[in-house]
């Protein structure tokens, strides 16, 4: 009778499992990333497929369809088979950037959010020869000399040019913007000196910390990891938080039962202690949020680009 | 001193483990096929196997990516010589003399001298990974958009050396490479230019499409309206494939100049194999005793390209493992693997622990530079056969790898269309005599040139002379001034040899 009870109680444990994960794969998943191999998006995202892909049970393919400043990418996992066996990596807020700007050809609306991965805090930075070793001292320079401090940048209106932007027009200065075309060029020009000041997020100077001083950083409280450093908002300026998300997302039409399926595999990924080490190790700060908190997240980036971000460059 | 020279002979030792070893010829035969596919680059190889190097210790796991980086940019050289398709960009230069070779009856030659060129240009380059790194990373740090603005245009003066039929025809057909670069997102403003709403114009248009349709689908259009050949039945195939003792010989300051070529542009942040096998190309004409055979099918020319990308891979590495500065893609993913691997890209890459990983990569970057000559020696002998396939065979077989190749870039359908234009107008230009390496050049040349110039103006607010601020704009100059006059000067030198020996 016994033997009979602990039968029936696997059983009925088993029937759970098979109905809360009533859906998996039957292939092998297409990973959309939307930039190109050896980018910070492709890096971490490859990370995350290694751990992922036992909680799975498919190999995750990632395919890099780089280009339009993301559009491409996305254009395509907007318009993918909405089976369940296309995902995707977006980043934020360029994705909603591009909307607003009309790049590609989709809405908000076209992804399904599973999770997100990844949150970087932006931070102020400057070449270790710099004579600012303060965000006042730059401040204090900047509006005594108009114009005259240059700041390279990702791209024109790209997500670092937005960072300098809410930086210079919380502190009531002028600079002129010079954009390299994506981050690697941009710090290389701030190390070289080429230009005075930078905005750039965590994850990019991971490999050059002992070149870079880092004056402010855009978050709310002040960061572990650079407890010395002030927020913006201590100093009276930009008090909210700005930096970039990378969250995974399905094409509208994806059954919730999919969503599910992902949402609770990724999940389980990113506490992997394996994963952990690794992610650690390859400097990329995790910060996993359920489906429902993603599409908050999205939605309020959303309103901070037509908002905010559209007022800058008026 | 003699801590570093225990390190390298370690690194020797640990490289030769037998996980190792596999992982040398396992990468080195991926890379070769994916490089000689037009479409699949070393970065895409290179992106693809990454993954499976997660469980891998951190030095098999760089060597096996190393491995692949080396082997497609020689592999490469296979389809360029063979049917007129470089595999990769980096074989652009490689084409024009190793086809001719091949219509010839000297594929087995060409293949040969390919493989040799490859084999030294990498393994030289291992020696200023080796004993210069640290000093050459540092030029990497002197190259700001001034002198990149100066490096495109000496880039340009090569135009010179590519179109030794009519200078004139020449110029136009950079002209016009430099026009099709402006296609695209302007890169300082975002404004769009000539993109007709395509979306996937964003970014200019792709250089692999334009250069499969420019060298092979023009290839396919250019054998398909003459009549058939059977090639198999030619007399005149000849698939020797080792050179003479005297062949080498005068191969050999070739490539010393195009180790010494591409090592620089290898460390160049943004240049890359693309631009370096047409330098060395140029390079190995201006200096060879027999300027008579370039254009049509000249063994120094395939060894001065293939020499001076095969340079660029160890070049490469400089200031990715120095400074942490990727300069291009397959040294992004490289890199990306390394911080995978936990290990931080710097100046501490050669210190303590992680220095007994660094030196076990290179001697394994060492030991790659035998397997690749040895696997490509032995794979080409079979490879060369391709050379006998009767056209019927090979015009759709070429037709079927432009589509399948430019499709396989962005899985985009418009690039296979951006492909066959630039078949036709490939096709085109040959037929009016204008120079399809000339019009690749522009088009990887526009872009670097026009972000130098207009980021420097940007930066001095409109003063000029901010390009001629250092000694390194004034080295270009220089260059710029020598790569123009030396066509001419070269002419004349050699009018006063002939003279004189009569």
């Amino acid at each position: 009778m016994k033997r009979f009870i602990f039968l029936a109680l696997v059983a009925a444990l088993v029937m759970a499992a098979c109905s809360a994960y009533a859906w998996a794969p039957k292939k092998n998943v297409t990973v959309i990333v939307a930039y190109k191999a050896g980018s910070g998006t492709d890096n971490t995202a490859r990370v995350l497929s290694k751990f992922a892909t036992d909680k799975i049970g498919k190999t995750l393919v990632i395919q890099n369809l780089e280009g339009g400043s993301g559009s491409i990418g996305w254009t395509a996992l907007a318009n993918a088979r909405p089976d369940g066996h296309t995902i995707g990596f977006i980043n934020l807020p360029t994705l909603c950037s591009n909307i607003v700007e009309g790049l590609g050809d989709y809405k908000v609306d076209d992804f399904v959010p599973i999770c997100n991965h990844v949150n970087e805090t932006s931070l102020v930075m400057v070449g270790k020869d710099s004579p600012f070793n303060s965000v006042e001292e730059l401040v204090k320079f900047a509006k005594e000399n108009p114009g005259k401090l240059k700041a390279s940048t990702n791209g024109m209106k790209a997500s670092n040019h937005i960072g300098a932007e809410l930086f210079a027009k919380s502190a009531g200065f002028t600079y002129m913007a010079i954009p390299y075309g994506g981050t690697a060029d941009q710090l290389l020009a701030l190390r070289q000196g080429e230009v005075d000041f930078s905005v750039a997020k965590e994850a990019d100077i991971a490999a050059m910390m002992s070149e870079v001083k880092i004056l402010g950083v855009f978050a709310e409280k002040r960061m572990a990891s650079f407890p010395d450093v002030p927020t913006l908002g201590e100093l009276g300026l930009y008090n909210k938080w700005y930096g970039s998300a990378r969250a995974i997302v399905a094409p509208k039409g994806t059954s919730p039962e999919a969503v599910k399926f992902y949402e609770e595999a990724f999940k389980a990924a990113m506490e992997d202690p394996e994963y952990i080490a690794a992610a650690e190790k390859a400097g990329v700060t995790t910060l996993f949020m359920n489906a429902e908190d993603t599409a908050k997240l999205i939605n309020q980036q959303y309103q901070f680009c037509t908002d905010e971000v559209a007022k800058l460059w008026d | 001193m003699l801590e570093t020279l225990s390190l390298m002979g370690n690194g020797f030792v640990s490289a030769l483990y037998p996980v190792n070893i596999l992982a040398m010829i396992a990468g080195v035969t991926i890379g070769i096929v994916i490089g000689c596919l037009p479409g699949l680059s070393a970065a895409m190889g290179v992106a693809l196997l990454l993954p499976m190097t997660f469980s891998m210790e951190a030095s098999t796991g760089m060597i096996m990516l190393g491995a692949i980086y080396c082997g497609a940019i020689f592999g490469g050289s296979i389809s360029a010589i063979l049917i007129h398709t470089p595999g990769t960009p980096a074989s652009a230069a490689t084409a024009i003399e190793g086809y001719q070779m091949t219509l010839k009856g000297q594929a087995g030659k060409a293949l040969g001298t390919a493989c040799i060129a490859s084999f030294f240009g990498g393994l030289l380059s291992c020696i200023s990974l080796y004993f210069f790194a640290p000093v050459l990373g540092k030029l990497a740090m002197k190259f700001g958009s001034p002198e990149y603005f100066w490096l495109s245009i000496f880039g340009l003066t090569i135009i010179a050396g590519v179109s030794s039929k009519s200078m004139v025809k020449g110029l136009m057909s950079g002209a016009l490479g430099l026009l099709l670069s402006t296609i695209g997102m302007d890169p300082m403003q975002g404004v769009k230019r000539f993109m007709f709403g395509q979306s996937s114009l964003y970014e200019g248009i792709n250089v692999t499409c334009a250069l499969i349709g420019l060298f092979s689908m023009s290839q396919a259009l250019i054998l398909a309206e003459a009549k058939i050949k059977q090639r198999a039945r030619a007399t005149q195939f000849n698939d020797r494939m080792l050179l003479t003792k005297d062949e080498l010989k005068n191969i050999a300051p070739t490539i010393g100049r195009s180790w010494i070529i591409g090592n620089l542009i290898g460390i160049l942040p943004g240049a890359g194999a693309s631009i370096a096998c047409f330098m060395g190309y140029n390079t190995a004409r201006q200096f060879s005793k027999h300027k008579e055979l370039f254009g049509h099918g000249s063994y120094e020319g395939v060894a001065g390209s293939e020499a001076a990308n095969n340079a660029v891979t160890g070049g490469s590495l400089i200031p990715m493992l120095t400074l942490g500065i990727p300069g291009e893609s397959v040294t992004a993913v490289l890199m990306g693997g390394l911080i995978i691997q936990g290990l931080t890209p710097g100046p501490n890459l050669f210190v303590g622990e992680t220095a007994k990983m660094t030196y076990t990569f290179f001697a394994g970057f060492v030991l790659i530079q035998f397997f690749m000559l040895g696997i490509g020696l032995l794979g080409c002998r079979g490879f060369a056969n391709i050379a006998r396939l009767s056209d019927a065979i090979l015009i759709p077989s070429v037709t079927i790898l432009c589509v399948v190749g430019s499709f396989a870039i962005h899985q985009n359908f418009v690039d296979v269309v951006i492909m066959l234009i630039f078949g036709v107008i490939g096709w085109l230009a040959r037929k009016f005599g204008l120079n399809n390496a000339a019009i690749v050049l522009a088009l990887i040349l526009g872009p670097i040139g026009e972000k130098g110039l207009r980021r420097s103006l940007l930066l001095s607010g409109g003063d000029p002379r901010i390009l001629f601020s250092t000694p390194v704009c004034w080295v270009l100059i220089a260059l710029c001034v020598l790569g123009i006059l030396s066509p001419v000067l070269m002419d004349k030198m050699a009018g006063k040899k002939i003279e004189e020996d009569e």
